[in-house]
Order: C-alpha cells, then structure tokens, then sequence
C-alpha cells in the first residue's frame, strides 16, 4: 500500500501538478502525462496501480486512452472530468472506469476516493473473494451476515443492527427499488404507517458511513418519489 | 353659422317643450279642420262678406237653380223637387214651367235674372255675370227673393263670425307649429355644452330606411284614419251644435294626431340628426347588407395577413381565384345551357375549368416546394444554432471549472503548509470563496442548461407525497440545526405525476432549504400539498420571512438576470431561479407570491389519471 505508483493524466499542467503534489502529501508515487499518448506511454515504461485519467484532452482523450488500457490492464481508474452530467458519468463509468469525479473537485475527495480504489485493488488483489458464501459484495462494499461486519473498501464499517439489516435487504436485491415501505415491513418486521421520514433518516445514515461524498453516493441511492436501491455494480 | 346656432337654448326641457307644443299645435289643426267640416260650417264665409258675392250663393245655389230650370223644361219633368228656394218662370212659346206667375216674379226686378234672345239680363242688386249655358229658344226669368237673401245673409254673418277665430287660431297654430319643428331640426343633436352632433342611444341605432318605413306607413295610416274620420258622420249635422258623434270623431282625431305626430316626430328628429352627423345612408339596413356581402367577398381576396409571406401570399390569392373562376364556370354552364338548349354549347365553360384545374395545381405545386425548401432551411438553421448554444455552454462550462479545480487545488495544498497566523487566515477566507464559487459556476450552468431547453431529463411516474417526504428526511439534520419547525399537511394518498425525480428533489430542496435560511427564527414552515381538482396537484411551501421584503415576485426569480445584489451570504443566489426553472422544465407550474412577511411559493403539476 505504501508508494504505489499513480499516473494522472491532465492536460492542464498546473491541476496535473496539483494533484502529484497531493497525492505524494498522501505518501504515493506519482508520474504525469499531459495527453493520451503520453499516458499511453507512461503506462510501459512504469508500473503504475491506479490512473486519473482527465477526458478532455488532445491528440487522443481520456475515454479512448482508457479503452486502449482496458484491452491489457485490470488497474482502477479514476475519470476527471468538467462534463458534470449524469450521461457523461454512465458513459465513463459503462466503459469501464472505476470511478468518476467531476472538475472541480475536493481534493480531500479525490484522495479519499484513490485511497479507497487502490485498497480494494490491492485487497481483492489478496484475497478470495470466493472463500465466503455468506458475504454479499457490492463494488467496495463486503457484508458478512454472519458475523454481521461491513467492510468498505477493506476498511470495517460500524452499523447499527436496524442499519444493518436494511444495507443487507438492498444488498441481497442490488438493483431492484423498494419503497420505504417494503423496508420498513422487512426490516422492523411491523406494519407501515408513516414510515417515509424514519426510513429516509436511516438511508442518511447509512450513506454518511459507506460513501465517500454522501450528496453523490455511489452505492445507496434515493430514487426520488418511488424509494430507495444499492446500485448493482461489480 | 355655428356661433349663431348657439344662440338657441339646446337644454333638454326647451327642446322637450318645442315637441309637446309641436305636437300639440298640430293635434289642435287637425282637430278644428275636422269640427270644421263637421259643423258644415261653409270656410268660404271667412273671404267673402256678402252672400249674394260667394260661390257658395253664385255656384252653389243660382247656377244649379238655373241648371235645375233648363233640365226642368228639356225633359219635360212634372216639378222640380224638392220646393226649391227661387222663383222661376221659363218658357219656349209653347211650353211654359213656372213654380210662380210672371207678373209676380217681375215685382222683385231688382233681383231678377232674365234669359231671352240668347243674353241674360240682370236686376239691379243682382249677380251679373252668369255662365250658364241655356238653349236659345228659351226665355228665362228666375228670382232669389229679397227675404230668402237676406236670411241667408244672416246665417252667412253668424258662420263668419265663428268662423274668424278659428282661422286665425289656425293661422297663429300652423305658423308657430312650423317655427317650433323648424328650431327642433335645428338643435335636435346639439348639447348645451359642445357643438358635435350626438346620436341618441336607443332612437338612432335603429336603422334610417327601417325609420323612415315606419315613419311613411304611420303617416299614410294617419292621414287614412283621419281622412276616413272626415268622411264619416260628416252630413246630418245641424249648424253649430255636434252631435255625440261627431264629439267622438273629434276625440278619435285628436287621439291620431296626437300618436301619429308624435311617431312621425321623433323618427323625423331621428333621420335629421343622422344627417347631420352624416350617418344617414351608412347607417341604413341596406347599406349594411350591401357593405356585409362586400366585406364578405373582399375576405376572400384579403391577403394583408400574408404581407410577409409572398409565398402563402400568392397561395391564398390563386385559391381565391380559382374558387371565383369555378364558380362563374358553374353559373355559365348553366347559362349556356339554358340559352342555347345545346349540350355541346356547355363543353366550352367545361373546357375552361380543366385549363383552371390544371393552372391551379401546377402552380400549387411549385409554391409548395418552395415553402418545403425554405422550411427545410430554417429547421436546418435552427438546429445549427441549437448547437452551437449547447456547444457554448459546454465549452465555456468546461473553461470556468479548469482553472477553478487549479485554484481549489492548490488553496488546499497552501492550508497544508507552515503558515502565519494571518496567513492561513487569509487562506482559510480563499478556501472558503473558492468553494462558494465552484457553487455559483455549477447553479448557473444548471440554471443556463435549463432556460435553453436543453437540460437532459429522465421523466417517469413517481409519488409526490413520497418525494416531498424523502427530501425532507433528507434535509433532516438541516431543519434540526435551525430553530424553525416544518409542518407538512399533505394529502392522504400517493399522488403520482409525471416528471424527472432528481430535478424535483432539487427543486424542494432548494425551495425547503431557502425557507430555513430566509425565516424568522421560532416560526414554522407550512408545506401543504392539496389536490384541487382530479387534474391538478398543489404544493405550497409558505414561510415568515426574518427581513423586510422591498421587492416584487418577479424580482426574486430574476434576481440573477437583473444584476440585483444577492442576499445571500452562502450558496449562489440562484436557488429559486432554478427551482423555478427545473419545474417549467419538468412539467410544472411555479409561482411566487409575496403577502407583507409571508413568502409563498406555490407550484403545481398535472395529475397522472
């Protein structure tokens, strides 16, 4: 975990910079490229654990340079990008990104969201992930309804039981959206009246612990007006 | 002329004097001129003194006494009846009619008149320049007695002196009766405080040949009436006194008059006014039939809206003519086959309207594909701009946020620096801006995506209730932060509508978010969601504002385009803005209302059946 090598590829010089300086704060090994190509480039000659990779830059831009990766590397790669739509965020997330952080970024973010990328590439990288039947694994999420333990990101998590039981319920369903009601009837295992409010402070909750940027959660989402779901991703 | 004209009174009670008196003086003419006729009273007493000068003695009474005698010995008839007033003796030699001897007829020499030898002879007091065609052979002697003179001399004065005033009164009634309609058609339409002619409400909206229809019909029933009133009951009167009939048919007359004078009157005034303020024959009914046909015919060729537009321009007129051209071809079909009683006569108008047809269409055609190819460019055009609008956005979005991501990037490895005290200060204030204005660049791209319709939206069918419930547990630690309490009054059931949930979620957010920041601190915000009809669902979020609201609605919502100065210390200033414009966006109604300290905001959505 200590000094792994990082490759940030921006064509802005001074962000680049910004962010070696950044991350080799954080203890890590950084080398820069200011296009696709170099990135490209950089990739041969160094052994590099995790890319940010800008999407807008010449001669050959991010999406393309990550495809060209994608074709020999497994490593986890981070997209920096000013497009802040949700379009953009699935596209470079559908072809294989692993994360997706939009310019301008806090810093503080940034280093969290590599620190938790590279923990799980080099954790999964360990482990076998087929050891346990009783674990569900969502991304960097790993419950273990046995000993009822959450893990994210290699890092164990503390949930209350109530918590717990509606992470495991949406966890067992990734995917699928239940309406606060459904939760409630399963978890607390009572009639539902008026439960919105109480369900959504428990959702709140939840995200605050296992998501880097609650207000942009990756894994618990709200569907708005219709309930709540773990996005499916693997 | 005018200054003249203002001289005479125009107040409404003159003018309704002059009309009652109108009326009244031409009631009384008529009422005399019947008593006249029927009291028999002879008007010819009024211009002639004497009896024995009138037509009434001279035609009346001699001629036909001589014509009566002459037509006495023609026929050879027994007597003359009744027992006439005269003396006469008239003979041809052998035969001889008298009612009196000669010699007794000759005592009253002074009255005599003597036919013989084909001249007539006169007494001394008598008429002397008779007429009277009598055959030659006859001599003639016919007396009006002295006595029988003077009694009717004596009626004659009596007739005379009734008769007298009764002209007069009628002279003075006429006289003044043509002064009076001729001061109302001078003022009628005239106010005492301007000279412009006023058309009365009710009367002169009626149109003029309608007016004067009905004005000639009463008149001619008028005078009919009257005129037949004369006719009758005329006769069997004795001189002076009426008798009960004869009172009715007085009463009946003046009662005509009086209506008919009256009808006539104010439809006279009426047309008068309209010509004087010249809207005579357009405001007629046949004016306003004639000028509808023709608006109606000119609407067809009317192509003023299309001035633009030379190409519907010249659609719209080819149309017109083809229609026109068609239908004259139908009516002369029917023509030539009426006049010639030839089938083949019509083959020539049927001709015509193939070339018509033809002409028509083919110019259509052309004109159409002209309009296609300009259609084609401007959807062209416009899609170019749509682009480049969005292309603008991107770009300028994307150079805003790349030195910003420097600028934040390197005020946190700063903070992470040994510094002074006023130093990390200074970066502490930097770190904090910076961050604001990363807020303020993300609101206003939303906001800018948003107004130019081109915000992605992922519309589906979602609870409202629900959606107002989640944001607010989501907003929970904020609401609890603040001293101000949220009350919610929302409905029963799911209300399910359709539209994008994030951008709602937003859309609450920012409006629940500006009401914790913008109330006074201990009161309470109402959140009420309530479905007026089946179509509609209301949500209103009403707050006490903390500060004095010196603006209007409309100023909140362009705070950000009119440059005003934010009020906000956090945050962009643009929360409403986007609110407001996420809603249009997605399908809703926003709507913000400022009552004194209450701020309202009041949004509305259309119902999922």
């Amino acid at each position: 975990m200590d000094s792994a090598k990082i490759l940030v590829a921006d064509d802005d010089r001074e962000i680049a910079g910004a962010i070696e300086k950044l991350l080799v704060r954080e203890g890590y090994e950084v080398v820069k490229a200011y296009n696709g190509m170099e990135a490209l480039d950089a990739l041969v000659s160094n052994q590099v654990q995790l890319i940010i990779l800008d999407i807008m830059m010449p001669k050959l831009d991010g999406l393309s340079t990550m495809m060209k990766i994608r074709d020999s590397k497994n490593i986890p790669i981070i997209l920096l990008s000013a497009k802040s739509e949700d379009s953009d965020k699935i596209l470079g997330l559908s072809m294989g990104a692993d994360d997706y952080v939009t310019k301008p970024f806090n810093p503080q973010e940034l280093v969290a969201r590599v620190r938790s990328q590279l923990r799980r590439y080099l954790q999964l990288g360990d482990k076998d992930s087929a050891s346990s039947q009783s674990k569900l694994i969502i991304g960097g999420l790993c419950l273990d309804a046995e000993k009822a333990e959450l893990t994210v990101d290699g890092e164990p998590v503390k949930l209350t039981a109530k918590e717990f039981k509606i992470l495991e319920f949406l966890m067992r369903n990734a995917g699928c959206v239940f309406s606060a009601e459904q939760i409630y009837e399963r978890v607390w295992q009572e009639t539902a009246y008026s439960v919105e409010n109480t369900v959504m402070v428990h959702i709140r909750r939840i995200r605050e612990k296992i998501e880097i940027n609650p207000k942009e959660p990756k894994y618990l989402k709200v569907v708005w007006g219709i309930g709540y779901k773990i996005e499916k991703i693997f | 002329m005018a200054i003249k004209l203002r001289k005479f009174s125009r107040s409404k009670v003159t003018k309704f004097i002059a009309f009652t008196l109108t009326v009244l003086l031409i009631t009384l003419v008529m009422v005399q001129m019947n008593y006249i006729y029927n009291s028999n009273i002879n008007p010819e007493a009024i211009f002639v003194k004497d009896y024995s000068k009138s037509d009434s003695y001279i035609y009346g009474e001699l001629s036909r006494a001589i014509n009566q005698v002459h037509f006495h010995i023609l026929n050879d008839t027994d007597s003359i009846k009744p027992e006439p007033e005269y003396l006469y003796h008239i003979t041809d030699g052998t035969i001889t009619k008298r009612n009196e001897y000669l010699d007794k007829i000759l005592e009253h020499k002074d009255y005599l008149y003597k036919y013989s030898g084909s001249t007539w002879e006169y007494g001394e007091n008598a008429y002397k320049n008779i007429q009277n065609h009598v055959m030659d052979k006859y001599t003639l002697h016919l007396v009006f007695p002295e006595e029988y003179l003077q009694q009717k001399q004596k009626e004659w004065d009596i007739e005379r002196d009734k008769l007298i005033p009764i002209a007069l009164t009628l002279i003075i009634a006429v006289i003044v009766g043509i002064i009076c309609v001729i001061y109302l058609i001078v003022v009628t339409g005239r106010r005492p405080e301007d000279d412009e002619v006023h058309l009365t409400p009710y009367m002169d909206r009626i149109y003029s040949d309608i007016q004067l229809g009905i004005m000639l019909f009463t008149l001619y029933m008028w005078l009919y009436g009257i005129a037949s009133l004369f006719r009758h009951y005329s006769i069997d009167s004795s001189r002076g006194v009426l008798s009960m009939n004869q009172y009715y048919i007085l009463t009946m007359t003046g009662i005509l008059a009086i209506l008919g004078s009256i009808i006539c009157g104010v439809i006279l005034l009426s047309l008068v006014r309209k010509i004087k303020a010249k809207r005579l024959l357009k405001h007629s009914l046949i004016y306003a039939v004639f000028a509808g046909i023709s608006r109606f015919i000119r609407s067809f060729f009317d192509d003023s809206r299309f001035e633009h537009f030379p190409l519907t321009k010249s659609l719209n007129r080819r149309q017109a003519i083809f229609t026109a051209a068609s239908a004259g071809m139908v009516f002369l079909l029917l023509l030539f086959w009426a006049a010639t009683q030839n089938f083949f006569a019509g083959l020539i108008p049927i001709f015509a309207e193939i070339v018509i047809i033809y002409w028509y269409f083919y110019e259509n055609k052309k004109t159409f594909e002209e309009i296609n190819q300009g259609f084609r460019e401007s959807v062209q055009e416009q899609m170019k701009s749509e682009r480049m609008k969005v292309d603008l956005v991107t770009n300028v979005s994307h150079d805003l946020k790349t030195p910003l991501t420097s600028i934040i990037s390197y005020v946190d490895l700063l903070s992470k620096e040994e510094l002074t005290e006023s130093a990390r200060d200074y970066v502490n204030i930097l770190a904090d801006k910076s961050g604001r204005l990363k807020n303020i660049v993300s609101d206003l791209f939303d906001l800018a995506k948003s107004t130019s319709g081109n915000l992605p939206l992922d519309m589906e069918n979602l609870d409202l209730r629900k959606l107002i419930e989640q944001t607010l547990g989501d907003m929970e630690d904020d609401i609890e932060k603040s001293d101000i309490r949220i009350k919610t009054s929302l409905t029963e059931t799911p209300v399910f509508i359709y539209s994008d949930g994030k951008k709602l979620y937003r859309v609450f957010q920012n409006i629940i978010g500006n009401a914790l920041k913008y109330s006074l601190s201990g009161t309470r915000v109402f959140i009420d969601m309530e479905m007026i009809d089946n179509k509609n669902v209301y949500v209103i979020v009403k707050n006490t504002a903390s500060y004095d609201m010196d603006f209007t609605a409309e100023d909140v919502l362009q705070r950000f385009t009119r440059g005003d100065e934010s009020r906000a210390s956090e945050g962009s200033g643009l929360g409403l803005s986007i609110a407001e414009s996420f809603t249009w966006a997605c399908g809703g109604r926003f709507r913000v209302e400022i009552d004194g300290d209450q701020f309202k905001v009041r949004l509305e959505f259309p119902v999922i059946e």
